[in-house]
This record gives structure tokens, sequence and C-alpha cells, in this order.
């Protein structure tokens, strides 16, 4: 059947395996082939080094391998869920001594709010966590909570900005950029960096906060749906029959191939090349890491995908824990869209509704990683962009504070039922170990084994780094980590 | 610990001194006692900052004083001097805070403790860390004669053209620059591309568009002398040159049609008229305008005429101030009242200043905003003399908001005049309104009394005494009745149309008639894009460490002194060229071209090299956006020095620019490997192996093969299907966010051709533009591009094979080539000429045949007509032929 001339050995070779396996394309072990033969190469000239998504060595010996950063957009309250403030509830309805800078009207009066939950020590441990948090205080003993987080601008868009990329300013490359350029991916299947947003809309200030900025555009998070087909035009709009598709790949390779024999040293044009190939892999890989239906009715439970109010939330926070473990590097899972943790009119109602939606996924999360034994190598991040006031804005809410938040890290070597800092007796700004967001990404970037100093890319005349750590001081917090990685 | 985080110098700076006073002062009441005793930078400017800032400080300066530094307090404000050093008693400072006149009563008051600290520190001779002294050296280190020794900051030099060994492959001086270099290596160039390679590099580099199948029918028809020649001088005279060469500049300039950030996905808040910019640009390359004049308009058309003055604003007159947009590219949250603020105009100013900087002089000027360059000799304080050439456009003191910045396109005297001409028309329209509601009244009383009938008697009167009262000045039981009542008792036009007697009827058609005849006689005007002094201009300040809040010294406007021979030379030193404008960038304009300076030699370079690297796909200076010290070094800093000369002396224009690059020799080799590179010897001597001795083609042994940028995928789809519309200029299509996250253009309300404009012409955001475009690395435009950096991710590859959009146009492209061609090997062939404007070989024909015979059988048994199996199969070939590397790429 096979009476078509043939001009190139490997083609033929590639190709007589994917007759083998009878299943196209998809189901050739490449990966190792593509490593091997370095040819996920995908830039231009005159680099020193390729950017791909080949598996790269840390700079020293790694706790950690990969991180899931559950971004709470929003602003959510500290002081309602895990920075409990006696004082603040003893003086509830006075006028505060010192002026808190506030954002938007409302706060005018100056007077503190009190706290319409109550807390309790949790766990072994002790640490104190809001009862409208139960779940996330069921694993308090893993938990490293640090309560003295402070930011750069009490805007949304500015900080959340911020919490991705370390600067307020969009344009630069984002965390899981950075980190996917220095670490490559242990999966050539999938892409490194995989965004996990709610199909009803972006989360506030939208692709800004996976952009790679400066960085080759291969670093860019790339959004996976949780409903439909998991990647943008992963498959033909419309359907195909049977087997189109392959015989037109083929067809594909034979001319590239060909046009490919004038330019021997066009690393890019082998790349492509390969790219048909990883695209035809990645529709089953992507389906298959996504098939949420091969979990358990267990484990679909424990992360509440039977209940319409968890259900959205806890798929994607159960596919982030089948990217990790299929070996992508950084997954960003957002709870809703726009920023639903802004509470400025009702804290009590607005903070009862997320937590509602967030609580028992995110829980289930570290639970389920920690008894696959994957939450050593894998840290988890909750954070939202900035905290609250400890002043009531309109009665019942409160504008956004970047003087003072909370935050969650669990796993990759983190303190376990560890809390970190502390704000003033109101809650306002960070005055115990203050920890900035750059510090927070220092310390990220030690677990996985690199040097926030030594991870730089060459931009505009400048090695950047991704703390800019001569302009913000920014260093890695040794006391948020169980004992220093070895050099 | 860290209070100040000075990570993110702007915006953060300030809101932190903003909110420092707790601890701050705390710390300042124990620092007292400390044998340094009180100061300026720890102890009083964090007091000053939270209580008398917001008035007296950059933001704004209430009776003229700004109380920023100890300087500036003692030049003081209208009133005089607002300090006395030593003595509190005679400083007004102290009376105003010591009387409790100051700060205002609506403000935070100050604490008797920090009054107190205040007065000591006056009576202390008001030390400070900062004097105000000049200029330190730091902030100004002397600019040397070493330092303008650095190739970039001299003048062009006229080196002879060299001698070359292989005179035959010359064409052009370009030649023997870039020959002579090979020759040293013993290298040469390769052969000459074939024809069909050859006039696909040239549509791509000189219209972005793939050569139709009748110029490359014409082009092969041309046998004579000078053929390929004709074939360039025909798409120099493109209206499509200047779109391609205009798309090259607006990436420069940061060119988009929003106005801020742009950070959000479903709002794109598109300015108004902006695109007129976008199509002076195209408009100046296709009428090839002298660059020096290109520029002279773009930063100072507005200072060349006196248009607020002017009677009539003319057709030229919007052009100068249409041109100005390109210093409009900065995003300018200030649109946002509450981003309005002096941290974040100040940015606007830092932005533009900048984007210019990068664009113009290839330096990276930025790096002088914090402390002076550490590469180049950019003192920091000529980043803040640059600065002011361009506070008068954008000052943070007179400060406006992008919508007030708009500009209708007529002149003061019209836009008088217009308004009333409307005025009138409104008296007009509102008499007859009058009229026209005099004759409804009764029956909407009629009508009114008849409802109110319902509302039970009791309650009747104050229902009617409610309705009756205005909404804002009801009691609590008007409000109460008239929620229940009013929905259900009001009277609708419908109702009062129905019961008018005919001659009433008559009366109120006749009014309403007029009434539409006078709106239709109102004036209406455009509006525009441009920068303008918004008033005289303020001093300008260095800010030491780039904070706002701590200003150093004043400096003037000027340039930079590497880039000029003295002091002098470096000073902006202009009458105002009329009573509305400073002339300051008109000045710089000028230094900027003026052929006898260092500036415009480095003006020159930096185009032209761009130039070279939008051909040749790498600059003569790889680092097109850096020039300076750890900017690359030229590959041939002769040739680009020759170059920069002949743009110069032949006026600054780009086309007879672009025509000798693209008539030379180097430019006209094969990209591929070439078999005469293999042979070792010839009649010259033994030659070396390139791919040994350059493996990277810095000297240009054969033509870099390039990925064809977003536009032009996008544009030689639609080439390819035949849809592609080629109107120029006008409004931007509008684009959409469907649910699954792609951007497409906007198919509701979008006219059937337009939806098919070059990319261009789509609106140009700063991040979520169309999906396509996206996917083939078009940049984020955070602020401008001088260089755009190709990718082969596989999302391009998904996008070509999955997406709805090459799906469709693969389909038209399939019923383009059966119209053309009905047999099998015809089609095969018309479509290889339309996709890659060749015509395949022998083996390419085979394996297409047995694709479309493989694709017409599976869909026959789908099942399906033969005819309409065999046309969906052609559409699969079509798609895979734009999904060729060789589509892709320009050869």
């Amino acid at each position: 059947m096979r009476r078509t001339p043939q001009s190139a050995g490997p083609l033929l070779s590639r190709r007589e395996m994917l007759e083998m396996t009878g299943l196209g394309f998809g189901a050739v072990a490449l990966g190792g082939l593509l490593a091997s033969e370095g040819l996920l190469a995908a830039e231009s000239s005159g680099d020193e080094r390729a950017f791909d998504l080949r598996a790269r060595p840390a700079h020293f010996s790694p706790r950690a391998k990969s991180i899931i950063m559950l971004m709470q957009n929003g602003g959510p309250s500290q002081v309602e869920l895990f920075d409990p403030k006696p004082e603040l509830n003893k003086r509830a309805g006075q006028v505060h001594r010192d002026k808190v800078e506030m954002f938007q009207p409302g706060s005018e009066g100056n007077k503190l709010l009190g706290c319409p939950f109550k807390f309790q020590p949790r766990g072994q441990c002790g640490m104190e966590i809001s009862e409208v948090l139960p779940h996330l205080s069921g694993v308090a003993d893993d938990l490293c909570l640090v309560r003295s987080m402070h930011t750069g601008h009490n805007n949304h868009t500015e900080s959340l900005v911020m919490i991705t990329s370390g600067k307020i300013f969009p344009g630069r490359p984002t965390l899981g950029s950075w980190i996917s350029y220095a670490l490559g991916s242990e999966n050539q299947n999938l892409p490194s960096y995989i965004v996990l947003r709610d199909p009803e809309g972006y989360p506030g200030t939208g692709s800004t906060l996976w952009q790679n900025g400066w960085l080759p555009a291969i670093y860019r998070g790339t959004e996976f749906n949780a409903k439909g087909p998991p990647v943008l035009n992963l498959s033909p709009t419309a359907a195909l029959p049977d087997g189109a598709q392959r015989d037109d790949l083929e067809f594909l390779a034979r001319i590239n191939q060909r046009h490919r024999e004038g330019y021997p040293r066009e690393t890019a044009l082998e790349a492509r090349i390969r790219n048909y190939e990883l695209a035809a892999r990645m529709q089953l890989a992507a389906g298959d890491a996504l098939d949420l239906s091969k979990e358990s009715d267990a484990t679909r439970k424990m992360y509440g995908l039977d209940e319409p109010t968890t259900a959205g939330y806890g798929a994607r926070c159960l596919m982030a824990r089948r990217l990790v473990e299929s070996g992508v590097r950084f997954v960003q899972v957002f709870p809703g869209a726009g920023n639903p943790w802004d509470s400025h009119g009702d804290v009590k109602g607005e903070i009862e509704k997320i937590a509602a939606k967030t609580d028992l996924p995110s829980a289930a999360l570290i639970r389920d990683l920690k008894a696959r034994g994957l939450l050593e190598s894998t840290i988890v991040v909750w954070t939202g962009e900035f905290g609250r006031l400890p002043v009531s804005q309109n009665g019942k809410g409160r504008d956004h504070n970047r003087n003072g938040f909370s935050l969650l890290l669990a796993g990759g070597g983190f303190k376990a039922g560890y809390v970190h800092g502390a704000t003033d007796d109101v809650g306002y700004r960070a005055v115990e170990k203050p920890v900035h967001v750059t510090d927070l990404f220092a310390t990220l970037l030690h677990q996985l084994g690199l040097d926030h100093n030594k991870l730089t890319f060459r931009h505009h005349g400048r090695d950047e780094t991704l703390t800019d750590s001569s302009v913000t001081g920014a260093k890695v917090v040794h006391e948020l980590v169980d004992a220093p990685a070895r050099a | 610990m860290r209070f100040y985080p000075t990570h993110s110098r702007r915006r953060a700076a300030l809101a932190v001194l903003l909110t420092l006073p707790t601890i701050m002062i705390a710390q300042t009441v124990a620092a007292d006692e400390s044998p340094s005793g009180v100061q300026f930078e720890n102890d009083i400017l964090p007091i000053l900052t939270a209580h008398c800032f917001k008035c007296h400080g950059l933001e704004a300066r209430k009776a003229g004083l700004d109380l920023r530094t100890v300087g500036l307090m003692v030049r003081g404000g209208e009133n005089g001097a607002a300090i006395v050093k030593g003595s509190a008693k005679e400083s007004m400072l102290y009376e105003r805070i010591a009387d409790r006149s100051m700060p205002p009563e609506k403000e935070l008051p100050l604490t008797d403790a920090k009054i107190d600290l205040i007065r000591r520190w006056l009576d202390a001779g008001a030390p400070s860390a900062n004097p105000d002294a000049p200029l330190s050296a730091a902030e100004a280190p002397a600019v040397t004669a070493e330092d303008r020794q650095f190739w970039a900051f001299q003048k062009p030099a006229r080196a002879a053209v060299p001698l070359v060994r292989q005179t035959a492959r010359v064409r052009t001086p370009i030649d023997t620059f870039v020959l002579a270099k090979l020759e040293e290596k013993s290298l040469g160039f390769s052969s000459e591309a074939d024809r069909h390679t050859i006039i696909r590099r040239a549509c791509f580099d000189l219209l972005g568009l793939p050569p139709t199948p009748r110029q490359v029918s014409e082009f092969f028809a041309d046998d004579a002398e000078g053929a390929y020649e004709r074939m360039i001088d025909g798409l120099l005279a493109s209206p499509h040159f200047g779109e391609r060469w205009g798309r090259h500049w607006l990436d420069a300039a940061g060119y988009v049609d929003t106005i801020g950030d742009d950070t959000d996905a479903t709002i794109a808040k598109v300015s108004s008229g902006k695109w007129l910019y976008r199509d002076y640009v195209v408009r100046s390359f296709n009428g090839d305008k002298p660059f020096d004049r290109f520029l002279l308009e773009q930063i100072a058309g507005d200072e060349l005429i006196d248009w607020q003055a002017a009677e009539v604003l003319t057709p030229e007159a919007k052009e100068l101030l249409v041109a100005t947009g390109m210093l409009r590219t900065a995003a300018d949250e200030t649109l946002q009242n509450e981003l309005n603020t002096a941290d974040i105009r100040q940015a606007v100013l830092e932005h533009t200043m900048e984007v210019v900087a990068s664009n113009l002089l290839g330096l990276t000027v930025n790096c002088a905003r914090c402390h002076s360059h550490k590469f180049d000799p950019i003192p920091q304080e000529d980043y803040y003399r640059l600065l002011a050439i361009f506070s008068p456009a954008f000052n943070p003191q007179a400060w406006l908001q992008p919508a007030q910045r708009e500009l209708p396109d007529i002149s003061k005297a019209e836009k008088t005049r217009a308004d009333a001409h409307n005025a009138e028309i409104d008296k007009q329209v509102s008499e007859r309104n009058g009229r026209l509601a005099a004759v409804r009244k009764p029956y909407e009383e009629r009508l009114f009394e008849a409802r109110l009938a319902t509302v039970p008697e009791p309650v009747r009167a104050d229902t009617k005494a409610a309705i009756q009262t205005a909404a804002d000045k009801r009691s609590e039981v008007q409000k109460y009745l008239a929620g229940k009542f009013e929905a259900a008792l009001k009277v609708s036009p419908q109702e009062v149309a129905a019961a008018l007697t005919p001659a009433d009827q008559t009366s109120v058609e006749s009014l309403t008639k007029e009434i539409a005849q006078l709106n239709s006689g109102r004036r209406s005007w455009g509006i525009l894009q441009a920068v303008y002094d918004v008033g005289p201009p303020p001093p300008t300040y260095l800010l030491r460490r780039g904070n706002l809040d701590r200003p150093g010294a004043e400096v003037p406007a000027g340039f930079l002194h590497v880039l000029c021979e003295s002091e002098a030379r470096a000073r902006v030193d202009v009458p105002k060229p009329n009573e509305h404008t400073s002339g300051r960038r008109l000045a710089f304009a000028r230094w900027l071209t003026d052929r006898d300076s260092a500036a415009a030699g480095l003006v020159a370079r930096v185009y032209v090299n761009r130039v070279w690297q939008y051909l040749f796909g790498q600059g003569i200076v790889s680092t097109s956006d850096n020039f300076g010290h750890s900017g690359a070094r030229p590959t041939h800093g002769e040739l680009l020095d020759w170059l920069a000369l002949e743009f110069q002396t032949g006026g600054w224009r780009a086309k007879p620019l672009v025509k000798l690059m693209t008539t030379s020799a180097v430019y006209r080799q094969a990209s591929q490997r070439d078999a005469a590179h293999e042979k070792t010897a010839d009649s010259g001597g033994k030659y070396a192996d390139p791919e040994a001795v350059d493996p990277g083609n810095e000297l240009l042994w054969r033509m870099r093969l390039r990925q064809i940028e977003s536009e032009s995928v996008r544009d030689a789809i639609l080439a390819a299907s035949g849809k592609l519309d080629g109107g120029i200029g006008g409004p931007p299509t509008m684009i959409e966010g469907k649910p699954d996250g792609t951007v497409v253009v906007k198919q509701e309300g979008t006219p059937e051709e337009f939806k098919f404009r070059r990319s261009m012409y789509l609106l140009a955001r700063r991040r979520y533009n169309l999906s396509l475009l996206e996917a083939f690395d078009q940049p984020e435009l955070t602020s401008n591009c001088t260089r755009r950096t190709p990718s082969a991710v596989v999302s391009q590859s998904l996008t070509m094979l999955n997406d709805d959009f090459v799906f469709q146009q693969a389909g038209a492209f399939a019923k383009r080539v059966k119209q053309d061609a009905t047999e099998e090997r015809r089609q095969i062939e018309q479509a290889f000429r339309i996709a890659l404007a060749r015509v395949p070989d022998e083996t390419e024909v085979h394996w297409a045949a047995d694709l479309l015979r493989q694709q017409t059988e599976r869909y026959a048994k789908t099942p399906m007509p033969p005819a309409e199996a065999a046309e969906r199969a052609l559409a699969h070939l079509c798609q895979m032929l734009l999904n060729t590397n060789e589509f892709l790429y320009i050869p």
C-alpha cells in the first residue's frame, strides 16, 4: 500500500512506529526521544541556551518539584480567617487611634469592625483558624501560616500583578514562567505551566496573571479548561472522520521534511515538525490527565464534586493534583471569575459564600497530596493579593489593605503546624517578622533548589531576576522551612 | 525590619509614606533623644507627608507652596518663605501649625508632640541629610571626552568602500562591505535565490503579504534586464508598503487603540480617534515622508503651528496634531479617578519619554531614573533633563485625564461658532418642546385624573401630591405612596396620542417634524488624540532613587550630555514658538535630526539598523533596542555608518534605503544550504566551509530564514482563501472574547468585508488580541517593541490544525482552487501556486494526490456525494499547505 517515494529515513521510521501502535501519533512515547534529541528547542538563533521545556537541573538539591498556587483573588480578610484579634472585637465600633490608608470611599469614619466569626485552636499544633474554614482547620497540622505578609498596592490589579510577578506594573514574567524557564518540565506531553480558571469567566486582571513578560513565549501559562476540551484548539471545531487528521499529518510531515533538508541548521523547523507530533500526543495526554472519571467515588466526593457549590473549584483542585502527578511543574488555580474574596459590603455574608465554595476542595487537595506521598515534593500556596482593613467600610464591609495579610503554605519542606509573624493588635499592619511578596518568591524558589539571585534573564541590557533583590531587598525566609536545602 | 518596600518605587513609595505616621512617629520621638538631633529626612518628612503633602506636594501646590524639601520651603510660595532656618518663631510654617490654622480642620490634626518636634527642628537650623545642595557627583557625573569616544556616540564616519576580489557578485556598495568581511575568512556569498523564492521574500518584506499568482506570472514573464528592480519598484509603489512599514513603526512607537494598562479581558477602553495616528503613519510611509520631518511632526507637530489661535483647523494642521499621537502610547491609568494620583501621572510622563528614547536613540535611558546609568554615560540628571522636555505636556500638577486631553477636530473658533449654532437650535427645539407639552398637557391631566379615581378615596389627594412632588423631596409617607401607585398611574405617550383630537394631532405632528428638522441642522465634529503643552512648564526636580517624595535639585530641560559637544549645546534654549507652547519638544526634535549632531547620527544608525533587521532578520547591531555598552557591537560597523550617512544625505527617505538593501546581492542570496559552498576551490582561491567558520551566519554568507510575523500569518491565510480585503485605513475592526477564552473578530455588527481586513486594522490592544495573532508571538505592548521574538510553540501547530478560522479559510481556499481548475493535477498545482508561489515537483504531486484519494474515500464512506467528498479532501490539502513550514517562513 505504501507506494509513495520516501526521501527521508527518520520519517519512515517514525511513521512505522506510528503505524505499529495503531493509535496514530498519540501513543508513541516520544517524550524521551525528543528530550534525547534535544528537539523541542524553539527559539530564534543567537541565544546561548535553547528555550525549551526539557527538565533542567536546579542550582542545588531541591526540596520540592512542583507548585500548586491556589489564587484567592479579591483580598481574603485575614482577621476573619487566619488572624484572630481579640483587641479588635473588644474595641469594635470605636474610632481607631491611627488613620488607616483606605482605597475606596466608605471607611472615613475609621471605626473598628469586629470579626463575626469565632476562632479556636486546631489540631495538635493549636494554630487558630476561623470557624468559617472548618475543612482547612482540619489540616492545620500540615499548614504553614504566615500572618505577616505585606505587598505593593491597594488596587486589585497592581497587587494581583505583584503576587504573580513580583512588581506592581504588568509586563514582567510571572512566577510560573520563571520556574518553567528554570526547570522545564518532567512531562514532555504537557505544557510545564498550566492555568485552571473558572470557565464562567476570567479572574480579575485576566491572563496578565500568567503572562511570560519578556521571557520566551513557551514559558507562558497554558490555559486548560475544566469544561469541554481542556486546551484551546486541542481538537478540530468540526469533527473529522477517523484517521483523517493522521493522513493530513503524514502528508505535512513529508512536505516539511523535504523543506527541512535545505535548512540543516534551522532547529526551529525541526521543532515545528515535532510540535505536530506533540500536538497529537497532547490530545490524548491532556485528556487523560484531566479525565476525572478515572478517580474513585470517594476521591471525587472528598473534593466536593458531588455538591454544586464545590464541584467547579473542586474539579480544578483535583485536576491540579493529577497534573502535578503527571510531572507538570506549576499549576495556578482560580476559584471564580473576577475577584470573589472582595468583601466591601458585608464581610460575614460575602466570606461565608466564597468560603463555602473553596474551603473543602482546598483542604481536600492537601489531604489527597499527603495521602499519595506527593505533598513532600509539592508546595501548595493559598493566597490572595492583599488583606482587608480593621475598620468598617459602609458599616459591615472592609476595604483593601496591602499592609498586612495572611497566607497558607503546605508541603515541599515548609514547616507544618507553624505560624509565622504577626500583625499589630487590630490586624492592620505586619509588624513581627514581616514577609514581603518577593521574600515569599525567594523562599519558594529556594525550595525548588533555585537561588533567586542566580536565576537571571537578560532583558534590555540588564540581568533581570524574579525578585529583583538589589532593589527590593528580597531574602529567603529560612524560618518558614524545615531545614536548609543542602548546597 | 523593612517598612519602606523600595521594590515598587512609585505608587508604593508614596502610599507607604502616607501611611507611615504611626510607627515612624513612635520612632521619631525616641530618635529625638539621640545625639544626632532632629533631622529632616528621618523626623520631619514623615510628618509633612502625612499631614501636608496632599496640598503642598507634587500633586498640588496650594498658594504655590511645595514642602517636599528644605530648599523648596525656603523658596516658599505666594506668601513668601515658609521657613527661616534657625528660628521657628519667624517661620510661617511653624506659625500656621502652632495656631492650628494648618492643616485645615478636615485633615488629620497634628499632635502637640509633632508640633514641638517641628519647632525644635527649625530652631536647630532645619538640618537635613540632603541640604539644598546642587546635584551631587553621583547624580551628575561629568560626561568626559572619553565617554564620547564610544562608537555609538560618535558621528558616523564615511569609510572608503572596501576592495573585494569577487567583484562579479557586487551589485551595490552594501555588497562590498559584506563581501570584504567574508573574504577575510575565505568565504563568499551563496548562490542567488531563484525567482519564486525572491518574489516571495520581497513581497513579505515590502508588503507583509504573499505574492499573488498574477504578480508571480508577471515577474516570470519579464525577461528583460532589470526585471527584479522593476518588481521591487512596483512593490515600493504599492499602498500596502505603508501598511507593512507602518506596522514596524507602530511596534517601535508602542501603538495600541486602548488607553490604560488594558488588563481587563472583557473591557477594551478604546481611545476615540487614536487610529487616525495609525493611518497617518501608513500615509507617511506610502508618501515616503522624509524621516527627519516625520520625527519633527510626531514629537512636536503641535508646536509647528499655533493651532490654539487658528481660525480654522486646516487638514494640514489636523495632520500635525494627529502626528503627535506617537507620544500618546504610554498606558495612562489616570482615566480611573482613583488612580489619577501624582505617582501614576509621573509614570505616564516617564514612560512617554522612555519609549521615545528606546525607539529613537536605542538607549536604555530608563536605567537612569533611580541612579546614574551603570553602563552608559547617562547621568541621572540627564534622565530628568529629558523628562523636562515632556513635562509641559504631561504636567503632573496640571494634569489632564485622557478624556480631557481629547481635542475636537475643528478649531477653537469653529467650535465656539458651532456651539453657538447648536445652542440656538437647542433653544428653538426647547421652545417647540414647550408647545408640544402644552398641547399634550390637558389630555395627560384628564387621563391621569381618570386613573386617580381608582385609588381609594382616603389617600387619593395625598397620592396626587406625592407624585407631583419631586422624587428627592418626598417625605417618607409620600415615598411610600409614590412607590405604590406611581407606575400604575403613569400616562403613556401612546395613550395621549390616541386621545388627541384631529386638530391637535396635526399640530403635534408638525411640531415633531420641525424638531427633527432643527436637530438635523446641528453641527458635529470628530475627536482626535494629540499632545500639546497644557500650560507653562513646571519645574522639574531630580528624584532621589526615583522616589517622588525625595526631590533633589531642580534640573533644566536638556539633552543627553554624551551626545552634545558642550554644556551649552545640551541646553534647551529656545524662544517660545507661540504663547501656547514652550518649544521644548520642537527643540528636542531638531536636535535629534540636526545633521551636524552626534544625536542625529545615532538616530540615523538606530533606524537604519532596524530597517536592516526587518529585511535581514537581525540588525547589524543585533540588540536593536540597546546601542549602549551593554548592547551588542555592530557586526559591520563601517557599513552601518555608510548606510546612516547615505540615509541622511539622501534626504532621510526610507524607500530608497529599502530599495538599496533589497537590490543588494546580500539580500538576493539563497537562504538554503548551497552546493556552491561545498566546492572547495575556484579561480579566486581556496574557500572555507562557512558552516565551520561562521555557523551563526553573522557575516551573511547566506540569507537568513525568517518566520513570518503574526499579522502576516493571518493576512497570508486570507490571501490564499481569496477573502482578504485590501482597504487601507479607517476605524479599527472590533474583536471579542469567546467563552472558551479565544479572541476572534467580533461577528455581530461587523460588516462582512471588515471581518477580513488586514490584521493591522483589527483593534490593537496591549494584550487580549486575536488568539491567532497571540499564538504567533504578537508582542504584549506594555511599552514599545523594537524587535519581536519568534517562537515555535505547540499552540501554533494546534491553531493551524484545529482553529475554526483556519478551517473556514481552508474551505474557501479549496473552493477558489476548484474554480480555477477542474482536473486533479491542475488543482494540486494551483493550490501550491497560491499558497507557496511555486508549482510542486512530481514527488509532491504524488503525495498530494495520495492525500486527496485517501480523504475522498474516507468522506465518501460517511456517506457523502463524490463531488462533495472531493471538495472536502481538497480542503484538507489546502489546510495542510497552510500548515507547512514553507508557508510560515520567508525563504
